[in-house]
């Protein structure tokens, strides 16, 4: 076939997928948009969908507006989360009851229902669109763009909004390397962690010689606390799709067959199913399959569902469970593009990775690499929870720092709480102090101040978070996911845990402390993977940062925020306490005692320090004391270092 | 390799000598060369954390990780027969590494096995299904993967039981122990942590009087933990089965659940 004739059939194809969406693309539409992310679904999106059906039904709009079901719209807090199109008005935390007046108002008016706006954090003023909250208004948008946008089962909706076009575009240019050349220039690295050059890990997956390429997208996201790739998938599958068919096209035409696989955690059922059924679209318009677009290329995706293994996410573990074995990482001295999947060069990405690809493709290299850092470029999303006011799901570009994303997107600490800590990169990251707010996030810096920038999960902490607690947290994690091929992980973990745990006890030497450090830096050499080679990070960091909170547990027998039980006592303040019996009710183990209007006790020796009785105390008398034990005496001050 | 001469090539006659006397000293006499035998440390505690290495590594397929000997329906429990270990104290020596050398049978739920719900399964191996995929069906199928089945996979896959045992070991989603009817998923994400989801795991082992992991004896109710659902913005988070998901869940909100559905199953 001519270069022409091709181009015809390509453009004649998309044409096609493209002519069953046309009537979506105008934009004056009326929608109803419904976020449907696991946060806003937790919170009651069902019933909301119902109640605002009913509302359109007894005034006869069923027809002309629509109940978009959308992606996650990021932000989680407010779920959930209404929008009205096409004016954009942003309805938080709606109630069933309150759809019948947004519908009056929103739909069959054009005005605002003013008391269920969002208000300002500072200000108190009404924010009516959705655009205009600062949560929004400092983001940038490129791979969650038509999140909160499109119907994720609908491929009409992403192909009305430019969806394929890019594939379009590639295949038309039909040259695969000068796809590589785009990628390589954009300077996209990889999002789920390492931030290895895309472009690079495709040439060189290109250049190996086998029977068949593998294109794999990671999307076993294991870190807790993150939840970016759920959402891209959950909110955009086709996004992720068009991407690894660019992918394959660039790797895989002229050179062999090529398949692909998308390695999805079994947790994140709707993802899944998202996902499948994108996949099923994109077959029946000839997006994916045998000859694609009608360019000759032949490209098809398999889902593979994970089991609930953490170091699945390491490459040459990914590539193992794909075929039925244990995830059990072997060395990286072979590559996986030269030998993964089945034993054939295999190019893994993650979803993010994979999603950015048609930005960049319809957009320029020049235009991604215009935006974030010298050596980190583009934009990256993060999940931000954790103890912020406007917790959730942020695109920021690279380069923007730690204050700008929590002081400014995420709207600054709790009411009367105090930042300490920002943990960002999971298991394997670090968490940093208030003295490097200002760091820019990218991927140098970040691993510089001994954290790392992770596949994106940032958990901001306050004074009420034990670093010693937090620190026991992730090794405990890592301890139980680690795959025991290694010793030094396998063993070293959990013995250092056990110091951990003697240290959060107040049974610690000062040696142990030491003996900590050393075993850390035993575990980070002797491990074959990155699980092992990173799991002391939460340790070595919480020693780096915050070693005066640690030692005084140690050396004080004290935790400084109240948290590790065998240092800590539960009291109430009687002068404080109403003597209104909350606490006594809350109480599983009958340790309370009192008379109505009267100051009540906590019996210690019943006390299990459940915190039920904090929780349930609304004039704040159940206090928690700590120092309730001796300091440790000289045979602890022992092993101190210089 | 060389001989007394230290003149080379004259090793081949004393490497052919070697192999001579190995023949006639060691394996004339009588192959197995010794007992295998799990080494404790100076506690008494196993070293043998289980992690199947050996089961894999070895060439003649003679090790292998498996289901407990003495009640072959329940799974090997590592923590359990180091604990064991431990309660036996040093010197002690048991052959069989059991997760009940030192107590009875605890009380458990076991359901009767209905082979036909594993057709599909075995159908989707015929064409073309993996392991873990088939794993999965099967989970899905009886909410747990009980050892008929993975018998009856392993003959069709034609590969070890042992390997389908490993496999099933190790990702942490699939259960080898029959499943209560309403299963508590705990979130034990980092947010869900620093919102004080380790108070509301107790609060439930507490109120059901089950370990993490455990099933009620009644058959209603299983407590598990998970590495994170992906709804922080809700922290602490709960689930209950796999359409319930509650946030904010703190453990007095917690025992009232349990509570709840307690009264609901008495009033059917």
């Amino acid at each position: 076939m001519s270069g022409a004739k091709r181009n015809a059939a390509i453009d004649a194809a998309l044409q096609a997928a493209l002519d069953k969406s046309a009537y979506l693309a105008d934009d004056t539409k009326k929608e109803i948009r419904i976020c449907a992310g696991t946060a806003c679904h937790a919170s009651g999106r069902v019933a909301l969908r119902e109640a605002a059906e009913t509302a359109l039904t007894k005034r006869g709009l069923t027809e002309t507006v629509r109940i978009v079901e959308t992606g996650c719209h990021g932000f989680c807090q407010q779920g959930p989360i209404v929008v009205i199109r096409p004016q954009g008005i942003f309805y938080p935390r709606l109630k069933p009851e309150d759809m019948e007046e947004v519908v009056e108002t929103s739909i069959v008016g054009s005005g605002v229902v003013e008391r269920l706006l969002y208000r300002h954090p500072q200000t108190g003023d009404p924010i009516a669109l959705e655009k205009d909250i600062p949560f929004y208004a400092l983001q940038k948008r490129i791979v969650l763009n038509l999140n909160g946008k499109i119907d994720p089962y609908s491929i009409d909706d992403y192909l009305a909004h430019g969806g394929y076009s890019a594939l379009a575009r590639v295949l038309k240019q039909a040259d695969p390397l000068a796809v590589i050349d785009e990628i390589e220039q954009s300077g996209l690295r990889g999002r789920g962690g390492a931030g290895f050059p895309t472009g690079r890990k495709w040439r060189s997956c290109r250049a190996n010689p086998g029977e068949k390429h593998y294109i794999v997208c990671n999307a076993d996201e294991g870190d807790p606390g993150a939840f970016m790739d759920r959402s891209v998938l959950e909110g955009n599958p086709h996004s992720v799709v068009e991407g690894m068919i660019i992918a394959a096209y660039a790797i895989g035409a002229d050179n062999g067959p090529v398949e692909g696989y998308v390695y999805v955690r079994h947790e994140y059922p709707f993802a899944v199913q998202r996902l499948r059924r994108a996949l099923e679209q994109a077959r029946e318009r000839g997006l994916l399959g045998k000859n694609i677009l009608d360019s000759g290329f032949d490209f098809d995706i398999r889902i593979n569902q994970g089991a609930g293994a953490f170091v699945c996410g390491e490459s040459t573990a990914l590539t193992l469970s794909i075929e039925g074995q244990r995830g059990m990482p072997r060395g990286k001295h072979i590559r996986t593009v030269a030998h993964g999947l089945w034993g054939q060069p295999t190019n893994l990405n993650n979803v993010e990775t994979y999603a950015s690809v048609p930005w960049i493709i319809n957009n320029g290299a020049e235009a991604f690499a215009a935006i974030g850092t010298a050596t980190s470029k583009g934009t990256k999303i993060f999940s931000l929870t954790g103890k912020v006011m406007n917790g959730g799901l942020i695109e920021v570009p690279m380069g923007t720092t730690l204050r700008e994303v929590i002081f400014g997107i995420g709207g600054g600490m709790l009411p009367g709480r105090e930042f300490k800590a920002v943990q960002l990169g999971g298991p394997s990251g670090g968490c940093l102090p208030a003295s490097l707010l200002d760091e820019p996030i990218d991927f140098e810096s970040l691993v510089a101040a001994g954290s790392m920038m992770g596949s994106g999960g940032m958990v901001v902490v306050d004074d009420t978070t034990c670093m010693v607690d937090f620190a026991k947290f992730f090794l405990r994690f890592t301890a139980e996911e680690s795959c025991g091929k290694c010793v030094p992980c396998r063993v070293g973990t959990t013995r250092m845990l056990e110091i951990l745990e003697r240290i959060s006890s107040g049974e610690a030497s000062l040696e142990e402390v030491d003996l900590l450090e050393k075993l850390a830096a035993e575990v980070v050499e002797g491990s074959l993977c990155a699980l092992g080679g990173s799991a002391p990070n939460p340790v070595l960091s919480a020693l780096r940062y915050f070693r005066d909170e640690l030692l005084a547990h140690v050396v004080e027998r004290r935790c400084p925020a109240g948290v590790c039980r065998p240092l800590i006592r539960y009291v109430i303040d009687e002068a404080a306490c109403t003597g209104c019996r909350a606490c006594v009710a809350a109480c599983p183990s009958g340790a309370i005692t009192g008379e109505r209007k009267q100051p009540h006790q906590i019996n210690p020796e019943l006390c299990i320090k459940c915190d039920a009785c904090r929780q349930a105390c609304r004039y704040d008398a159940v206090r928690v004391e700590t120092g309730i034990l001796e300091p440790a005496g000289p045979a602890a001050a022992g092993g101190r270092r210089k | 390799m060389t001989g007394d001469n230290g003149r080379k090539g004259s090793a081949l006659h004393e490497v052919i000598e070697g192999i001579d006397f190995a023949r006639r000293e060691l394996l004339g006499k009588q192959r197995g060369i010794g007992l295998l035998e799990l080494v404790r440390d100076e506690k008494g505690d196993y070293r043998c954390y289980a992690c199947t290495l050996c089961q894999r590594t070895c060439p003649v397929d003679c090790i292998q990780v498996d289901y407990c000997p003495e009640f072959p329906e329940q799974p090997f429990d590592a923590e359990a027969a180091r604990a064991a270990a431990l309660a036996t104290g040093p010197g002690a020596s048991c052959g069989a590494v059991s997760a009940c050398v030192s107590g009875e049978k605890p009380a458990q739920f076991a359901p009767e096995v209905d082979l036909k719900r594993l057709d599909p399964v075995i159908a989707g191996i015929r064409t073309g299904s993996g392991l873990v995929e088939a794993l999965h069906a099967t989970q899905e199928a009886y909410g747990y993967l009980p050892r008929v089945a993975l018998e009856s996979i392993a003959e069709e896959m034609h590969i070890p039981l042992s390997r389908v045992y490993g496999v099933a070991s190790f990702y942490a989603q699939f259960r080898l122990q029959p499943v209560g009817k309403y299963v508590i998923d705990v979130c034990m994400g980092t947010a869900c942590h620093v919102a004080g989801a380790p108070l509301v795991v107790e609060a439930f082992s507490q109120e059901l009087e089950i370990p993490v992991g455990g099933t009620t004896p009644d058959g209603l109710f299983t407590l598990q933990t998970v590495n994170c659902v992906g709804a922080c913005a809700l922290a602490p988070v709960v689930r209950i089965g796999n359409e319930d998901t509650y946030g904010r869940v703190g453990p007095t909100e917690a025992r009232r659940l349990v509570r709840k559905l307690r009264k609901q199953e008495a009033a059917r």
